[in-house]
C-alpha cells in the first residue's frame, strides 16, 4: 500500500466502471485504483444473461474479465461490498460492512436496477426480476422447472426473455405496460405494432389493461387484471425498465435528480467526483437539460471520458449515444431522459 | 450416498473464545456422527491479543488430514481473519461482523478482501451478543448459532452441547452462552438468504459408537497410564509439556511418580535410573530437549537400560519455531549421538496410533532393554480427532521383562550373549542378580572390557537384538494393495502418512494409479516390505515436512533408486492437496 | 612406589580379612593408584553398610565418570556407572521409582560441581532421599591432572601450568545454600569417622550430602597431599547435627576443615513423602 499515491475509486463493476478504471490505469501507472461493486461476480455481459438461463451460453462465456485480469491491471476489486454513503468533505466512503475507504477522486458508475413500479410494490414478494447475475442464479433452476409464466411490463429485456421462454417450450402470458419502456411511454400505435410482431409466437398478449392483484397460492401465483382476466402461473416477472442505483449518494451533497447530475464533462457538482453510465443524468447544452442513457456502448464511451477527465482532460461526452432501439420492429428513440412519471 | 466434507475455521483474538467455540463445534458434530479433526493455532505468547484460529474438518468419511483449504471462515476479528482468507476456497463462505463496535479502517475489513465467487454473510455478531447477554463475550456463540442456521445443524441438540460444555459453570454463564447461540441462529434464519451450497443435512451416518475426542498428547498420557507407567520425568517444552501436565495429575493416582527436573538431561537421567530399577519410565520433549538427551540415549543402548523418549517435533534447528509443526528430527532420532548406537524409533502416523506407539514403546523398551524414541510432532500432539476408544494393551504387553532363571543366577551374566541378543535382566533387589552396568564397553558380566574382540562381540549382540525387534513391527500400512503395478508409490512417515493416504485415494478418482506405504516403526525399518512395495512402483514420491528430505535420503539408501522428494517447512501439517498436485506433475 | 603399593595392599587386605564387611567388597581388583584416598572411602562405605546391616542386593551404587566413577565396580551391590556428572539424576530416578532400595550416588569434584553442577541444587531442594558422596580430590585425575572446580586458586595444574586462575567452589557452603537437609564433611584418611558419617547420612531421610576430602596421590603433589590433609583436617568435637545454619556456614569456611556432621534437618520430609502429602491433598 502506498498511502501517498492517489487513490481512484470507481463504484460499479459494469462497462462504465471497468472502462473508467482501465482508462485510469492506462494513463496513470502508479495510482491505486479500486473498483467496488455490490455484486459478487467479475465484470460480465448483462445482455447474455437470458442466453445463460436458456443454457445457450456457458457460464464462462458470461464474463468479460476474470479475477486475474484485475490483478494484471493492478486494480483492487472489491466485490459483494456495498457503499453506504459518501462523505465528500473528508473524501471517505463508508461501506456497508463498516469499513472506511479514503479516496482522492471518485467515479460513480453504479448502474441501475430493475424498476419496481410503486403501484406494484405491495406484490414485491411475488415478483421476480432478471436484471443481474444474482437474479439469474436465484431463479435459473426454478425457470427451467416451471411451465407457466406471466410477464408484466415490456422493456427491451422483457421481449428477449419472452422469446427465450417460448423457445424453451414454456407457456407465457404478457401484459404489455405502456410505461415499461421507461422513460419512454409506448403509444397505442406502437402497442399495436408490437402485438402484431409478437403474434407469430404462441403467447397470450394482454394490452390496455393493468394488474388488479397478485396472490401466491399453494406454490402457484394467481394474477388478476382489472378487466377480469385471471391467470394461474408458476412465476411472475416484472420488466419495467431500470432505475439508477444511487441510494448511497443521497444526502452527500451531490446533486441528484433521478440519477446523478453531471455536466458534459461528467463532473458532478462536487470536485473530484464524477459519474457515468446509466446511473448518471448528463447535461446536454443543446437542449439545456439533463438526459439519461442506457445500453452497453454508451456506458463504455462514458466510462472512458470520465476516466480521462478525472485525470485532467476536458473531453465532452458525445450526447447522442445510440439513438434508436429496436423494440420488436418498432424504432424507439430513447437516449434522452423523458418524463418518467409512473402511470399510477 | 452424499459425502459431506467441510472445513470450518473460526478466527479471532486470544480471549474471544475462538478455541472454545471450535471445541464445542467439534464435540457437537462428533456427537452427530461425523468424523472430525481439528487443529487450532494460537499465539506463542501467554496472554495478549494474538491471533487464534480454530480449524475443524467435518466429514461423513474417515479423515486423514486437516484439509488445506477452508470452506467456511468465521471472522470474530477482521484484523486477524484477513490473512486467513488466503486459504478460503474460491467458492468458500465468509461470515463476518457487519456491525463491529468501531468502523474498520481502510483494508482492515475481512470482507473487503474476499475474492469473486466467495459468499459473504454479514451478521451483526457483536450487536447480537450484546442483545443476548449484555456484552460482546458471547460473539463466539452467536457465530455458532449462525453456522448452525446456515448449514442446517440441529438447533436443540446444539444447544444441549453448549449446555454440556458450560455445565459446571454458574447458571448465568450457561444462559448467556445459550442465549447468544439462539440469538445468532434466529437472526440468521430470519434475515439471511442462503447463497451457498454447504449443508450438513442429507447424509446417512453410521451407528454411533462411543468416541473419544482427544489429541495426541492426551493419548500419549492415556497409553502410558494404561501401560503401567510408574515413573515420568520431564522438563517443560512446547509442544510436549501437556503430556507432563496430564501425567502430573493422573500418574500419582495410578501409584506412579512424576518428577519435574531442572533440565532434559536430568529428566532422561532419572528415566534411565528408574528403568535400571526395573520400572517403566518415560519422558517427553521436543527437538532442543532431545538434543540434550542425546548423551543418555547412548547410555541406554550401551548399558541396555529401558528408556522411552517422546519427541514431539517442532520447527528446528535450535530453538527454531516452537509452535509450528515439522518432521526434521528424523536423522537425530534414528542416528543422532555417538557410536554404533541402534535404537528403536516409532513414528505414529495419526492420532490413534500415538496410543499404539506408546504402548509398543514401553513394551519394546522393557523387553529389548533399550531406548525407544516415539517421534510425534506439533500437529499430532495438538490436533484433535474423534476416535474409537482404544483397546487396552494385552497383558503380555504389560510385563515384558525377561528375568534370569535360578540357574542363570548361579553365575549371573547380565550381558550374556544369546540367540536374539536379549540377556535376561535382573532388577535391583534380586538376590544373586547383582551386576555392574556401565557406559563403557564391557564383557558379559558387565565388567569394563576394551578388547577388540569384546567390542565386536558386544556390538554384534546389540545389533542382533535390534534386528530381532523387526519381528514385532506393526504391519506397514499400504493404501492400495492387490495390484502389481503402480505408476506412483508414495512413501511417507509420521504425521505425513495420513495426507499421503488421502492423496492416493483421491488420485485414484482422477485416474492416477498410485499407492502409499508407511510404517510406524522407522528404526529398525521393515526394509523387505519397503522394497517389495517399491518394486511395484514406477516412480517413488516421498513427502515430508523438512527441507532436506531426511527420510527420503534414508529410504533411497535402502531402495538404491532415485526418489522424488516433496518437502515443506511451512509449519503447517502435510496437505493431501499438495501431494496430489505433485502426483499430477509426475 | 611399587614397594609402597604392595605393602599398602597387603596391609589393607589383612584388615579386610579380619573384619566382616568383606561381603560388600566385590571380587574386582581396584584400578585406583596405590595410596589413593578412595580406598579409605570405600572401606568406610563397606563398614557403614555392614553396621547398617544392609542386604547387598538392596543397595545400588550410582556413579558418574572419573576415578570415582569406578567405585561401583568394587562394591558388591548393584552398580551403575553412568555419565559424566549425571549420577545425581540417575540415582534420583532410581530412588523415586524404587523406594525400597538404598541408593548411593558418588561423584568426583569435576563430576558433581563442574559438568554436573546444575543437578546439585535441585536434588537438594527437592530433598530426594539419596546419599551423595562427593569424592573431592580437587583435581581431574582420570584425565591426568587438570584444574577442577575445587582446585585452589593459583595452584599449578596440567591445564593451568602457570597457576589456576579460577576461584574454587566451597562444596559444603554450596550444599548448605542449596538447602540440603543433611550436610557433612568426611576425610578419606579417617575411615572410622567417615563410616559414622556415611551411616548417619544413609539413615537420614532426605538428601544427604557428604564432602569427602581425599588426596590425589598422582596428580596433586602440593596441595591436598596426605601430609597436608592431616594438618588441614580437624575432627569436629561436637557434631552440629542440627539446624544451625550460622554455625554450619562458619564450619564450611573454617580452616582447618572441620570433619563431621555440619547440618541436619530431621523434620523436613523427603521428596516422596512430600509428593504423597501433596497428591493426597490435591
Amino acid at each position: 500500500m502506498m498511502p501517498d499515491n492517489d487513490h481512484y475509486v470507481v463504484i460499479g463493476n459494469g462497462p462504465a466502471g471497468n472502462h473508467a478504471a482501465a482508462t485510469l490505469r492506462e494513463k496513470d501507472k502508479d495510482a491505486r485504483i479500486t473498483i467496488i461493486s455490490d455484486e459478487c461476480v467479475p465484470y460480465y455481459y448483462k445482455p447474455r444473461l437470458t442466453g445463460f438461463i436458456a443454457n445457450e451460453i456457458r457460464r464462462e462465456k458470461l464474463f468479460v474479465s476474470s479475477w486475474g485480469s484485475y490483478k494484471e491491471q493492478n486494480i483492487r476489486i472489491r466485490l459483494g461490498q456495498e457503499v453506504e454513503k459518501i462523505d465528500p468533505d473528508s473524501k471517505v466512503l463508508f461501506l456497508q460492512h463498516m469499513e472506511k475507504i479514503n479516496y482522492t477522486k471518485l467515479i460513480i458508475a453504479s448502474g441501475s436496477r430493475a424498476r419496481l413500479l410503486p403501484s406494484m410494490s405491495r406484490y414485491a414478494d411475488c415478483l421476480k426480476f432478471i436484471t443481474s447475475y444474482t437474479d439469474v442464479m436465484e431463479h435459473k433452476e426454478a425457470i427451467r422447472k416451471a411451465n407457466d409464466f406471466f410477464i408484466f411490463g415490456g422493456d427491451l429485456v422483457a421481449f428477449k426473455f419472452l422469446k427465450m421462454l417460448v423457445a424453451m417450450g414454456k407457456t407465457v402470458t404478457i401484459l404489455i405496460y405502456p410505461g415499461a419502456f421507461w422513460p419512454y411511454n409506448l403509444s397505442d400505435d406502437m402497442l399495436a405494432q408490437i402485438t402484431q410482431s409478437l403474434s407469430k409466437f404462441d403467447v397470450g398478449i394482454i394490452i390496455k389493461d393493468n394488474v388488479e392483484s397478485i396472490d401466491e397460492q399453494e406454490g402457484s401465483v394467481l394474477v388478476k387484471t382489472r378487466k377480469g382476466i385471471e391467470k394461474k402461473v408458476n412465476m411472475v416477472f416484472s420488466f419495467n425498465g431500470l432505475s439508477p442505483n444511487i441510494d448511497f449518494a443521497k444526502g452527500s451533497g451531490i446533486d441528484i435528480d433521478h440519477g446523478i447530475l453531471v455536466d458534459e464533462y461528467l463532473r458532478t457538482n462536487i470536485k473530484s467526483i464524477y459519474a457515468c453510465g446509466s446511473c448518471a443524468q448528463i447535461y446536454n447544452p443543446a437542449v439545456k437539460s439533463y438526459t439519461a442513457s442506457i445500453g452497453w456502448p454508451n456506458a463504455v464511451a462514458q466510462g472512458n471520458v470520465a476516466g480521462l477527465n478525472l485525470l485532467g482532460d476536458h473531453k465532452v461526452i458525445e450526447s447522442a449515444g445510440r439513438k434508436y432501439f429496436d423494440l420488436e420492429g418498432v424504432k424507439i428513440k430513447t437516449t434522452w431522459w423523458d418524463d418518467i412519471d409512473d402511470e399510477s | 450416498m452424499k459425502d459431506i466434507n467441510i472445513v470450518i475455521e473460526i478466527c479471532g483474538s486470544a480471549g474471544e473464545g475462538t478455541i472454545s467455540a471450535g471445541e464445542i463445534l467439534s464435540r457437537f458434530m462428533s456427537g452427530q456422527g461425523f468424523e472430525i479433526m481439528s487443529f487450532d493455532s494460537y499465539p506463542a505468547e501467554i496472554r495478549g491479543f494474538g491471533k487464534c484460529v480454530a480449524h475443524t474438518r467435518i466429514s461423513s468419511n474417515p479423515i486423514y488430514s486437516p484439509g488445506k483449504f477452508v470452506d467456511v471462515l468465521i471472522s470474530l476479528n477482521d484484523k486477524h481473519s484477513i490473512s486467513q482468507l488466503g486459504s478460503l476456497k474460491e467458492s468458500g463462505v465468509l461470515i463476518y461482523d457487519s456491525q463491529p463496535a468501531r468502523p474498520h479502517k481502510e483494508d482492515e475489513s475481512a470482507v473487503g478482501w474476499t475474492k469473486p465467487g466467495m459468499v459473504s454473510y454479514g451478521i451483526p455478531l457483536n450487536m447480537l451478543a450484546h442483545k443476548a447477554a449484555g456484552n460482546a463475550r458471547g460473539m463466539n456463540m452467536v457465530a455458532l448459532g449462525v453456522i448452525a442456521a446456515l448449514f442446517h445443524m440441529e438447533k436443540d441438540q446444539f444447544t444441549d452441547s453448549i449446555k454440556a460444555r458450560y455445565g459446571k459453570k454458574k447458571q448465568i454463564v450457561i444462559d448467556s452462552n445459550v442465549n447468544s447461540f439462539i440469538e445468532g441462529y434466529g437472526w440468521t434464519k430470519e434475515n439471511i438468504k442462503k447463497n451457498d451450497s454447504y449443508s450438513f443435512k442429507g447424509v446417512n451416518l453410521p451407528e454411533q459408537k462411543e468416541k473419544l475426542i482427544i489429541n495426541g498428547n492426551q493419548l500419549v498420557a492415556r497409553a502410558a497410564l494404561d501401560s503401567n507407567l510408574s515413573f515420568y520425568a520431564g522438563y517443560p517444552i512446547t509442544p510436549a509439556t501437556k503430556i507432563m501436565e496430564i501425567l502430573s495429575r493422573e500418574l500419582p493416582k495410578h501409584g506412579g511418580t512424576l518428577l519435574q527436573t531442572e533440565d532434559e538431561i536430568s529428566a532422561i537421567g532419572a528415566v534411565v535410573g528408574a528403568g535400571f530399577g526395573g520400572k517403566r519410565a518415560m519422558t517427553a520433549t521436543s527437538g532442543p530437549g532431545f538434543a540434550l538427551m542425546t548423551e543418555f540415549t547412548g547410555l541406554s543402548v550401551m548399558a541396555e537400560v529401558p528408556a522411552v523418549i517422546i519427541n514431539s517435533q517442532r520447527g528446528g534447528p535450535s530453538t527454531g519455531i516452537p509452535t509450528k509443526t515439522e518432521q526434521s528430527d528424523f536423522n537425530s532420532a534414528v542416528s543422532g549421538g555417538t557410536g554404533d548406537c541402534p535404537r528403536i524409533v516409532l513414528a505414529p502416523t495419526d492420532t490413534k496410533s500415538c496410543y499404539d506407539a506408546v504402548v509398543l514403546a514401553l513394551y519394546l523398551a522393557e523387553k529389548y532393554q533399550t531406548l525407544v524414541v516415539v517421534l510425534m510432532d506439533f500437529f499430532l500432539s495438538n490436533s484433535i480427532k474423534n476416535i474409537d476408544v482404544p483397546q487396552k494393551p494385552l497383558p503380555e504387553y504389560l510385563n515384558a521383562n525377561i528375568a534370569p532363571g535360578k540357574d542363570e543366577l548361579k553365575d549371573y551374566k547380565r550381558y550374556k550373549i544369546t540367540k536374539n541378543g536379549i540377556s535376561p535382566r535382573a532388577v535391583p533387589g534380586t538376590k544373586g542378580g547383582i551386576f555392574f552396568s556401565t557406559g563403557l564397553e564391557h564383557d558379559e558380566y558387565g565388567r569394563p572390557d576394551y578388547g577388540e574382540a569384546g567390542h565386536l562381540k558386544m556390538t554384534r549382540k546389540r545389533f542382533k537384538k535390534f534386528n530381532a525387534v523387526l519381528s514385532e513391527a506393526p504391519a506397514p500400512e499400504i493404501s492400495i494393495s492387490g495390484k502389481n503395478e503402480f505408476d506412483i508409490g508414495v512413501i511417507s512417515w509420521g504425521s505425513s502418512a495420513g495426507a499421503a493416504h488421502e492423496a492416493v485415494m483421491s488420485a485414484q478418482k482422477e485416474g492416477i494409479n498410485a499407492s502409499s506405504f508407511s510404517s510406524m516403526m522407522v528404526s529398525p525399518f521393515p526394509q523387505k516390505a519397503l522394497i517389495e512395495f517399491s518394486d511395484k512402483c514406477k516412480k517413488i514420491l516421498i513427502p515430508e515436512l523438512n527441507f532436506s528430505g531426511q527420510f527420503a535420503g534414508f529410504t533411497s539408501h535402502i531402495l538404491k533408486r532415485p526418489v522424488e522428494k516433496l518437502n515443506f517447512i511451512t509449519g503447517r501439517p502435510m496437505a493431501s492437496e499438495d501431494i496430489i498436485q505433485k502426483m499430477r506433475e509426475m | 612406589m611399587e614397594n609402597i603399593s604392595s605393602e599398602y595392599l597387603d596391609e589393607k587386605l589383612e584388615t579386610v580379612r579380619n573384619i566382616d564387611f568383606l561381603q560388600y567388597r566385590s571380587k574386582e581388583l581396584p584400578t585406583w593408584c596405590p595410596g589413593c584416598g578412595y580406598f579409605g572411602i570405600v572401606d568406610a562405605l563397606y563398614r557403614a553398610c555392614r553396621e547398617l546391616n544392609l542386604k547387598n542386593e538392596d543397595i545400588v551404587t550410582v556413579s558418574g565418570i572419573g576415578c570415582s566413577g569406578r567405585t561401583p565396580v568394587f562394591i558388591n551391590s548393584y552398580g551403575f556407572h553412568t555419565l559424566h556428572g549425571r549420577s545425581i539424576p540417575v540415582a534420583s530416578g532410581l530412588k523415586l521409582a524404587r523406594e525400597d532400595l538404598t541408593v548411593f550416588a558418588v561423584a568426583g569434584d569435576g563430576d558433581a560441581l563442574g559438568i554436573g553442577g546444575g543437578h546439585l541444587p535441585h536434588v537438594a531442594r527437592k530433598n530426594i532421599n539419596i546419599t551423595f558422596l562427593l569424592f573431592d580430590n580437587s583435581i581431574y585425575g582420570l584425565t591426568k591432572g587438570q584444574s577442577s572446580s575445587t582446585t585452589p586458586y593459583e595452584m599449578k595444574t596440567n591445564s593451568h601450568p602457570a597457576g589456576n586462575p579460577d576461584t574454587p567452589l566451597n562444596p559444603v557452603r554450596l550444599a548448605l545454600s542449596y538447602g540440603a537437609s543433611f550436610v557433612a564433611r568426611g576425610y578419606a584418611g579417617d575411615p572410622e569417622g567417615l563410616k559414622e558419617i556415611i551411616k548417619k547420612a544413609t539413615l537420614h531421610q532426605g538428601f544427604s550430602f557428604v564432602q569427602i576430602l581425599t588426596p590425589c596421590v598422582t596428580f596433586d603433589k602440593e596441595n591436598r597431599t596426605w601430609k597436608n590433609l592431616k594438618l588441614k583436617v580437624t575432627g569436629l568435637k561436637l557434631c552440629v547435627e542440627g539446624k544451625n545454619m550460622e554455625t554450619a556456614m562458619r564450619i564450611a569456611e573454617d580452616e582447618p576443615h572441620g570433619v563431621g556432621i555440619i547440618y541436619q534437618d530431621k523434620d523436613r520430609p523427603h521428596y516422596q513423602e512430600i509428593l504423597r502429602t501433596i497428591n493426597k491433598a490435591g
